[in-house]
């Protein structure tokens, strides 16, 4: 008797255990107790071969990422299976969504707008089965299948060649030259020879597949992004009075990046109008900020330059590009005295002023200055507005002598009677230094580079053309 | 010293303690806590009153055109501050600097920032700039620029105790910048007049030879 109860369905329903010892009357287990908690998980994977035509990986995985986040409609657990599929969990979201087949209509109208969007083909493979692992397998190698018992795994990967395992070259030829083309053909060795001939990795490959070992799944996460409105009762105008809102977002914005240890670079802020197209201040720091306080300096400057258009009846404040906090710590000052850390202290200490120039004056207003290791002098130097500076290349510098100002554009120089003119005659000092290159744009740079002086005492860089009508340009002054 | 050495009179006046010298700057120098920074040409230090550029002042350069060779007169102490890591801003200069140049001449262009504001704002910004301790100079190109706001950028290099130096075309007689210079380029290099020097009353002309090209 007490063998029968053992075999009792017993979770959930502990009295009608008890009951049935009582009564002694044992009967079937009934159909009806619920089952999702014992059906196996089904994994659902989605091959996009068309995206294997993208030849920059980075923004490859920026595409898989964003169908990953269309694919969150469908199922809790999604994950990004570099290069070119996403696995999702699917039992979980049967019910809801009713079957299989609804699913797949459901993942077909999601992902088909994107990829057209996008000019790639729309088709995709998709296989689901109880392993992410054989249900990859399958979408990549292209058969679109449903295995829904564990038991029949081994019967549907019998079909596909051994080179879809991912393994090393060496194994791949030992596997071709052994004659196993197929994984039937290897269904049929023995494992402990198998593990032994190749290797633990192919082994547990297989057993992944089978579901004899648990695959680990990364569920991809979406990116954070803050995003809080406040609603004013009535409509307010003047920046000032803005400013307790202003904070009341900020307060919110900081409890959000410090509960997530997240700092941000960017922020967007909207006043909303009653009849009109929202005011938007963007602000875009070069410190990442994690504290009220500056950030609060920052958009008060902001708002201090700006004219209302009309009387704001709510605001909303965004954020979505994050930094980790850890990156925006300042060293001790007192602590890093040492001769290297002295420049990212200087750095570190010039940065609010910095921000709060960009946050009045606008982000473009403040630019850092690069060298660039290239022989045509404009293309020698850049200038990037706003954020960090990505430093120069110390192996840029030249033997010879460059102006300190670079015109914007070379000027034509005017002549007379054989004699250059730029504020009065000109007189060569030095010269020619000979620069050609860019050849291979189609736009070459083909000069002679001469000094020259006027009358006035201004030194300047000017260039003969080589070729074409020969003209003579001032491109720089040097000092 | 020019006094007049033959004149008993003159020498007896001299030894009173109480008597300022005016003109002997030289003994003024010392009683500056601080000497400046030196401006690198040695003929310029010699007329100034700090030995070199003034500490948390205001230093106006005033040039006939841009590009005559001002830019030399600063090139020394951008390299000095360079070395140290310092950040130097530059309010609305003439033309955008070039950065191989400023390499060559053993100036990091990675601590030195380019401010382009409109006019209505450009006078903010170099007043914050000069109040905050963090930025070691400040060269500004501010076009016209009137006596109350040379006062008050004076006022902002002292608190942040950061040099500023203002270039323009001078149309003022005079300001309370601590230091004026009009530099002019002759055929072998640059005629730099103290205009004012405070604590020194003596206008000195200086020619300083520019670097070959």
């Amino acid at each position: 008797m007490t063998g029968r109860l053992h075999q009792l369905p017993l979770f959930g329903r502990p009295q009608r255990a008890l009951r049935l010892t009582r009564t002694q009357t044992p009967q079937r287990t009934p159909d009806k107790t619920p089952r999702t908690g014992r059906l196996p998980p089904l994994w659902y994977a989605i091959a996009l071969p068309q995206l294997l035509g993208i030849p920059d990986a980075q923004a490859r995985e920026e595409k898989l990422a964003l169908l990953a986040q269309r694919l969150g409609q469908l199922s809790g657990t999604v994950s990004v299976e570099a290069p070119d599929s996403l696995v999702f969990e699917a039992r979980s979201s049967l019910r809801y969504f009713g079957g299989i087949h609804s699913l797949r209509v459901h993942c077909r109208q999601l992902l088909q707008p994107v990829l057209s969007e996008w000019g790639l083909p729309v088709d995709f493979h998709q296989a689901a089965s109880p392993t992410p692992a054989a249900s990859l397998l399958l979408a990549r190698a292209g058969c679109n299948l449903l295995v829904h018992r564990r038991e029949n795994l081994r019967s549907a990967l019998g079909r596909l060649s051994v080179q879809s395992l991912t393994l090393p070259q060496r194994r791949r030829l030992q596997l071709h030259n052994s004659g196993l083309r197929l994984l039937r053909d290897v269904w049929r060795l023995p494992v402990h020879a198998l593990g032994q001939r190749f290797g633990t990795q192919f082994l547990r490959q297989l057993d992944q597949c089978l579901g004899h070992v648990a695959t680990p799944v990364r569920a991809y996460e979406s990116p954070p992004r803050f995003d809080s409105s406040l609603e004013f009762d009535y409509a307010v105008e003047g920046c000032e009075r803005l400013l307790p809102a202003i904070e009341e977002l900020l307060e919110r914005l900081c409890a959000f990046l410090q509960a997530r240890d997240l700092s941000t670079l960017h922020l967007q802020l909207s006043l909303q109008h009653e009849a009109q197209a929202p005011t938007l201040i963007a602000l875009d720091m070069r410190h990442p900020g994690q504290f009220r306080a500056p950030l609060q300096l920052l958009l008060e400057t902001r708002l201090s330059t700006l004219t209302l258009p009309a009387p704001v009846c709510g605001m909303q404040l965004e954020a979505w590009r994050f930094k980790a906090a850890s990156a925006a710590a300042q060293p001790l000052n007192g602590l890093s005295a040492g001769e290297g850390t002295a420049a990212p202290t200087e750095s570190a200490r010039i940065a609010p002023l910095l921000g709060l120039l960009q946050a009045r004056l606008g982000d473009a207003a403040v630019h850092s200055l690069q060298s660039q290791a290239d022989h045509c002098p404009e293309l020698a130097a850049s200038t990037t507005p706003g954020h960090e500076q990505g430093g120069s290349t110390p192996a840029a510098v030249l033997q010879a002598r460059r102006p300190c100002w670079l015109l914007p554009a070379p000027v034509q120089l005017q002549q007379h009677a054989g004699q250059l003119l730029y504020r009065g005659p000109l007189q060569l000092l030095s010269g020619p230094e000979r620069i050609e290159t860019r050849w291979w744009t189609g736009q070459e740079v083909c000069r002679d580079y001469y000094v020259a002086m006027n009358p006035r005492g201004m030194r300047l860089w000017i260039f003969h053309e080589r070729e074409g009508e020969r003209r003579w340009f001032v491109h720089g002054i040097f000092d | 010293m020019s006094i007049h050495k033959s004149d008993p009179r003159l020498l007896s006046l001299l030894h009173i303690p109480g008597l300022w010298r005016g003109n002997a700057h030289a003994a003024t120098a010392s009683a500056f806590a601080d000497r400046g920074v030196s401006t690198g040409f040695p003929a310029l230090d010699a007329c100034l009153p700090w030995q070199g550029w003034p500490r948390g002042a205001l230093v106006e350069i005033i040039t006939p055109l841009w590009g005559i060779g001002e830019l030399q007169l600063v090139l020394p102490l951008l390299r000095g501050l360079s070395q140290q890591g310092a950040h130097s801003l530059w309010f609305a200069p003439p033309c955008s600097p070039y950065a191989p140049a400023l390499l060559a001449s053993g100036i990091d262009p990675a601590h030195l920032y380019v401010v382009s504001a409109p006019a209505a704002q450009l006078l903010w910004g170099i007043e914050k700039a000069l109040q905050d301790a963090a930025c070691a100079l400040v060269l500004a190109w501010p076009g016209r620029v009137s006596h109350r706001q040379i006062r008050r950028l004076q006022l902002a290099a002292s608190a942040g105790n950061t040099l500023g130096i203002l270039f323009h075309h001078g149309a003022l007689r005079q300001s309370t910048a601590a230091l004026r210079l009009r530099v002019e380029a002759t055929r072998q290099g640059l005629h730099v007049e103290v205009l004012k020097a405070r604590g020194s009353y003596r206008q000195s002309t200086v020619a300083l030879a520019r670097e070959a090209p």
